[in-house]
């Protein structure tokens, strides 16, 4: 086994003999291996430790093999543990059924060829440890997910206040020094005049577009007065942009939220319109923001384009595309203790994201 | 008597030609410079300015909050919020503190109108909208 990490076998039979000989038969599988004289203290061991695979005899006196199977079973944190029967007596196949019914993963019966017993016990040994690395390694992608989406969060946030900082003085000082400038057009003349004025137009497209970058990576009203007036604020612009006609419902009673709610719920909103804009086809898009219950908020756009494709039948649950949008705005609800639920028909398609929010929400009348 | 105005601006080119801009009326003078919202509101307290320009992003409080604690101290004094970022919503919740008028930075021009409007019934170039030809020659 070398540096493998090894897993707990459970042996349960009531006749420590045959504990000996299945000790002597997997010792060689160099995991750790746990004996059991009954039923009972079995699920002892199961709730104290993580048990990957469990040997028992069926019949037992007292609870027997089937009876704790069933057991097992019922508790959701045993559901995956592999179970293997031993029995004594030649079982028939309903006998077998009736096994795997109650959950066994595999059934073996006497007298026990040791390099069968060898073999079925390290398969399911192997199984174990590799599921549980596969959640280690999922755990781990999770955390790297949600720190590249602060990340990138936090990254966008400094260039737009590098663009504010540094551009934004230099095109306030132009448009000043035109200013100054076109007070003086008597004394200029004609062309110079025309010059002047298409300068100042320039300025304006100047900071326009700048605005409009800063704006994209990072909303500036959104740390100086909040979420809402920076979604209303979106939404102008981009009903602007893009012709898209937005309605806006916020519910005022919101207030302010910790900022990487904010964050999170803003760029949920950011996202949906890109979609609705780039996907839908739709001309027009809703937005509402409203607390569902005392501590529960919902975020809600809707648009009435075509629909999200219908790939295998599936284009709301989790995984079934491959855009980074959706996938970010789950990540980002997950990360809140939210969820996001995707409504999808050839009228349109509806974005529902719950997020849980820390204080108490009242609704004004 | 001249009036006098409380610059506020975390960026030093603003500030330079926003005093540029104020100092072509022989009438107007720059009591003051700032370059965050908490002293700004220390140097109002001190100079008694007639008119502040105020910026809204800034290290510190920002522009709508230093606007609320000067109005608490002398509610008549007109705040001009001068922003890269002017919006509708802006303009609310500017209006809330006691900002009299938020003047886009990115197209200055009316703001000179704008504040001579603030200053007297005489003057009527409220919002002259941004054509060169519109705004009255200070320099007259
Ligand atoms: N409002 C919408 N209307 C129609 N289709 C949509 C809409 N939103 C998303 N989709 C579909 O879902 C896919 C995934 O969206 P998303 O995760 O945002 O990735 P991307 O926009 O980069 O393709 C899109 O490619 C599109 O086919
Ligand atoms: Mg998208």
């Amino acid at each position: 086994m070398g540096d493998q990490e090894q897993v707990n076998i459970l042996m349960v039979d009531d006749q420590p003999g045959k504990l000996l000989t299945y000790e002597a038969i997997l010792n060689e599988l160099g995991e750790n291996l746990i004996k059991a004289r009954s039923g009972k203290e079995a699920l002892d061991h199961l709730l104290r430790t993580d048990i990957a695979v469990v040997l028992m005899d069926v019949s037992m006196p007292e609870l027997d093999g089937f009876e704790l199977a069933d057991m097992i079973r019922q508790h959701p944190r045993f559901q995956k543990i592999a179970i293997i029967f031993i029995s004594a007596v030649h079982l028939t196949d309903l006998d077998r059924l009736n096994a795997y019914q109650r959950g066994a993963v595999d059934y073996i019966s006497v007298p026990v060829v040791p390099e069968l017993l060898r073999a079925k016990v390290r398969v399911f040994a192997d199984l174990h440890r590799k599921t549980h690395q596969l959640e280690m390694l999922n755990r781990d992608l999770r955390t790297l997910s949600a720190r590249l989406l602060a990340t990138q969060d936090e990254e966008r946030r400094r260039i737009a206040r590098d663009l504010h900082d540094s551009i934004g003085p230099l095109i306030a000082a132009l448009s000043m020094n035109n200013g100054m400038l076109a007070q003086q057009t008597k004394k200029l003349g004609a062309e110079v005049a025309e010059v002047l004025q298409q300068n100042n137009q320039l300025v304006e497209q100047l900071s326009k577009q700048t605005r409009t970058i800063s704006h994209l990576l990072h909303p500036p009203l959104l740390d100086e007065i909040g979420l809402l007036p920076a979604i209303k604020m979106f939404a102008e612009g981009f009903a602007e942009r893009s012709s898209v006609k937005v309605d806006v419902e916020l519910s005022p009673e919101i207030g302010r939220l910790p900022p990487n709610v904010e964050i999170s719920v803003f760029r949920v909103v950011q996202e949906c319109l890109t979609n609705v804009y780039r996907h839908s086809g739709s001309k027009t898009a809703y937005i509402k923001i409203a607390p569902a219950q005392e501590k529960l908020l919902t975020v809600q756009v809707c648009d009435e384009g075509k629909g999200m494709p219908r790939t295998n039948g599936a284009a709301a649950s989790p995984g079934s595309n491959h855009g980074v949008g959706l996938s970010g705005m789950r990540e980002r609800l997950r990360e809140l203790g939210g969820t996001l639920e995707i409504k999808s028909s050839d009228k349109g398609t509806t974005v529902i994201a719950a997020v849980p929010v820390n204080k108490p929400m009242v609704k004004s009348v | 008597m001249r009036t006098r105005f409380l610059i506020v601006d975390d960026s030093e080119l603003v500030r330079k030609s926003l005093r540029t801009v104020l100092q072509a009326n022989p009438d107007w003078e720059i009591c003051g410079e700032a370059a965050d919202g908490e002293s700004a509101v220390e140097l109002f307290k001190e100079l008694h300015p007639n008119v502040v320009i105020l910026d809204f992003q800034m290290p510190g409080i920002n522009g709508i909050e230093t606007a609320s604690r000067m109005s608490q101290i002398a509610p008549a004094v007109p705040i001009v919020l001068f922003t890269q970022h002017a919006s509708p919503d802006l303009e609310r919740h500017a209006r809330e503190a006691g900002i009299r008028s938020v003047v886009s930075k990115t197209n200055a021009f009316p703001m000179v109108g704008m504040i001579e409007a603030l200053l007297g019934p005489t003057n009527t170039e409220w919002g002259a909208g941004g054509s060169a030809g519109s705004t009255k020659d200070l320099a007259d």
